[in-house]
């Protein structure tokens, strides 16, 4: 069944926001976790300001001492701050309140019940003793709005442009985790191997990959494979091969889809011309810029295709 | 000094409320407050120059109506529905009630809401007004008054029913027991009646519902009745008139054919062709399109015309001329005072009533004559013969009023109900309808907008004289067994 224009708009952002809010609400978490494990020679300096150039926010200014409770305002907490989880959930509620009658009702009563939430909460995340429960409240409830979607959405239109969103973002987020922290974890290794198996480890985590990874690998921790995994697993959700062939598979029910698909084959095609490259850091923070820069245009195309009235 | 004891048809209700005491009343009412909440039920307040989103104010308290009144008032709002329709159909075409001398044509002339575009058009059945609302007030002798008809976008419906979903939990006790007849009825008969308009030949026809957008003020009733119904719900963005004078809306896969809109703008901004030049609300083309007869739209362009102040005045000749039957629900006796007898009649009793400018709305230019100052009587009786057709003057009606639950305990405040009717080929009228309570003591204002809040509706039947026979016996023993129907 087709789909307003105006409502696949609403839908495609309403998915996005929420994908954000759910992967930084990890990335913010899973680095908590990785500060605790790595000592520090100075404690007075706060290690959270490298968390701000992963999500491009850092505006070209110093992000040596930024103190915690600013980083988290900046990300979490400070629902003015474009981008901030707090922002991404109101922005996630209204785009689901202009769609009601699209989604399933107990979708959109999940959303507007987390966003009660966040209004009233969101601010206890700038302390670490409740951080984690305000932020694991954002990932539950964000897999269980895919949980009730998945089990209560027919497989229309509305439906496959939420995916599209979902994989966008997540495609998306998963190439700047790769490009800013891995990189810099390459180019800067620390001078002990434990330590930099405890930053890895923190990447996979903020992907939630951890297990699976080891699982897939069933060895070391180690940079080249971890990376390798995060990019090119046809088979890990959040693998942005993965995220590339489910907007394939959406395409594939959505009509007239060739230009988006283009646009999908020639970020596809740059991404596996990163495999050769990935051993040095420097050339894989510009790789990651460069497939960022070709998810863009596929985001362009579906904006020109499906969410704009009267779409090529 | 109004009997203040509950009657029968509120009995079951009553002993409950005894029986549970203020304080877990309190807590029922905190409850239904958070989940209007968690459900987003919202109403749009405009204000500090910013479009809030506001939980929907509530009062747990059910007022409760017989339903052997209540089907008396159904069948009176049927008949003033289906007079109303002929009524506007005659206006667009023949014109014959104007030609008999029952209605006065210069009235007509002086319309703000006839809309010369719509001459000649014949919607189907005959019907302009398929939606309704109309203000009831009940006086303190108990009889239903029709304050006002809502013929051109009225709008609470939504909360008919959500009301009803949210005291269902609060009074989980009382549903099983008491014969209250259920609500949620309309939205299938409206999805009924929507489809009955679309153009001949159409099976399974596409229904939108045309709202002016996110921010408006009754934009969660728009997306409500859109859902209810599987209808699209569009903004005029969304749609556009073909070459082929077909509504089309924008789609992912392209353009798609919209045969019914439920229109939930203003006519003028229907169509900036048709209408207003500058609306950016409407569909360039939606007139033609209407015209041709390719699109149902309800209400009909220009069905407002008889929802003004005059012809309200006429509404009893209006029933007697088109269906000669005698009025079923009362009209607030309205003089008219561009008649002879009528004026003098005001003239002598400017104290006792209330005089309202014609072509005004909103309550601008009222005087209420019992707590009017002598200068204020002389002025307004200047005024009326001054432009004696622009006046109309009604007695001063004491609203009743129902117990509600203030600071924690039950006060008598005024209320108002508007049930909603859906006219097309038969008619349906809302078990009962809004109620609208004014939350502060003494006053009458109940708009949500302005400090009112709203109740559930309970039309209750006895349990005798229904014409289930045998079982419905059989329930009534059971409830006189078990106390009135609490349990």
């Amino acid at each position: 069944m087709a789909l307003l224009s105006r409502n696949a708009g609403r839908i495609y952002w309403a998915a996005r926001y929420l994908e954000r809010a759910e992967d930084l609400s990890r990335l913010v978490q899973s680095y908590g976790e990785l500060i605790d494990d790595l000592p520090s020679d100075d404690d007075s300096v706060s290690r959270w300001g490298a968390l701000l150039a992963v999500l491009g926010q850092d505006d070209g200014a110093s992000l040596v001492d930024v103190p915690e409770r600013d980083v988290i305002r900046r990300l979490v907490s400070d629902a003015d701050q474009s981008g901030s989880v707090g922002f991404c959930v109101a922005a996630a509620r209204e785009n689901l309140r202009t769609t009601r009658e699209v989604l399933p009702r107990e979708a959109w009563r999940s959303v507007n019940d987390l966003s009660l939430f966040i209004r009233d909460e969101v601010v206890r995340a700038e302390d670490r003793r409740f951080r984690d429960r305000v932020l694991n409240r954002i990932i539950d409830d964000s897999r269980r709005l895919d949980g009730i979607l998945t089990s209560s959405m027919s497989r229309d239109d509305a439906w496959e442009i939420w995916r599209l969103g979902r994989y966008f973002e997540r495609a998306d987020m998963t190439t700047r985790v790769v490009g800013v922290r891995a990189a810099s974890l390459m180019a800067y290794r620390s001078s002990t191997l434990a330590f930099d198996e405890v930053h890895w480890m923190g990447v996979l985590r903020s992907l939630s990959a951890l297990q699976m990874y080891q699982r897939a690998t069933r060895g070391p921790i180690e940079a080249t494979s971890v990376v390798q995994f995060l990019l090119f697993d046809r088979s890990f959700p959040r693998a942005v091969a993965f995220c590339l062939d489910e907007i394939d598979r959406c395409l594939d029910r959505l009509t007239r889809p060739e230009r988006v698909r283009g646009a999908v084959d020639t970020a596809r095609d740059a991404l596996m011309s990163v495999m050769a490259t990935t051993t040095d850091g420097a050339d894989l923070d510009q790789a990651m810029e460069w497939v960022q820069l070709l998810l863009g245009k596929v985001n362009d195309a579906i904006t020109d295709r499906y969410l704009s009235i009267d779409g090529g | 000094m109004p009997d203040r004891s509950p009657r029968p048809a509120a009995s079951g209700l009553w002993s409950l409320l005894d029986e549970l005491g203020m304080d877990e009343l309190a807590a029922r009412q905190r409850a239904t407050e958070l989940d209007i909440l968690t459900m987003g039920i919202t109403f749009t307040v405009y204000s500090d120059g910013e479009n809030i989103d506001r939980a929907w104010p509530f009062d747990v308290v059910p007022r409760i109506i017989p339903g052997d009144e209540w089907s008396q008032v159904e069948r009176g709002l049927a008949q003033r529905l289906r007079a109303v329709n002929m009524f506007i159909d005659d206006l667009y075409n023949e014109q014959r009630i104007i030609a008999d001398g029952v209605f006065p044509g210069e009235l007509l002339e002086d319309s703000v809401n006839f809309r010369p575009e719509c001459v000649g058009a014949r919607p189907k059945f005959g019907v302009w007004a398929h939606i309704s609302g109309s203000d009831l007030v009940r006086d303190d002798d108990g009889t239903f008054y029709v304050l006002e008809d809502n013929l051109r976008v009225p709008s609470g419906v939504s909360y008919v029913l959500e009301n009803r979903a949210v005291t269902k939990r609060a009074f989980p006790e009382l549903f099983g027991h008491n014969r209250i007849r259920p609500v949620d009825t309309y939205t299938d008969a409206l999805n009924k009646l929507l489809a009955s308009l679309a153009p001949d030949g159409v099976v399974e026809p596409t229904l939108a519902v045309l709202t002016p957008g996110i921010f408006n003020s009754a934009y969660f009733e728009h997306s409500f009745l859109a859902q209810r119904m599987g209808a699209e719900l569009v903004e005029g963005g969304d749609l556009v008139v073909g070459d082929d004078d077909c509504v089309y809306m924008h789609t992912t896969a392209g353009r798609q054919r919209v045969h019914v809109i439920y229109r939930r703008i203003d006519d003028l901004f229907l169509d900036p062709e048709a209408f207003r030049p500058d609306s950016m609300l409407g569909v360039p083309g939606l007139m033609r399109a209407w015209k041709a007869g390719n699109v149902g739209i309800a209400n009909a362009p220009g069905a407002g015309v008889a929802d003004d102040k005059c012809v309200y005045a006429w509404m009893p000749d209006i029933i007697r001329y088109y269906l000669d039957e005698a009025p079923q629900i009362a009209n607030v006796p309205t003089y008219r005072c561009m008649y002879d007898d009528e004026r003098e009649y005001v003239l002598d009793h400017l104290d006792e009533l209330v005089m309202k400018p014609a072509n005004e709305s909103g309550g601008y230019g009222i005087t209420i004559g019992s707590s009017a100052t002598e200068e204020a009587l002389t002025a307004c009786a200047e005024a009326i013969l001054d432009d004696p057709r622009n006046w109309v003057a009604q007695p001063i009606i004491n609203l009743s009023t129902v117990p509600t639950l203030i600071d924690g305990e039950l006060q008598l405040r005024h209320v108002d109900l508007r049930p909603f009717i859906l006219t097309g080929e038969s008619s349906y009228v809302t078990a009962g309808g809004l109620t609208r309570v004014a939350l502060r003591e003494g006053s009458l204002i109940v708009n949500s907008s302005q400090g009112g809040g709203s109740k559930d509706t309970w039309i209750v039947d006895e349990p005798n004289g229904d014409p289930l026979g045998d079982r419905s016996q059989q329930q009534s023993q059971q409830q006189s067994s078990d106390g009135g129907g609490v349990a």
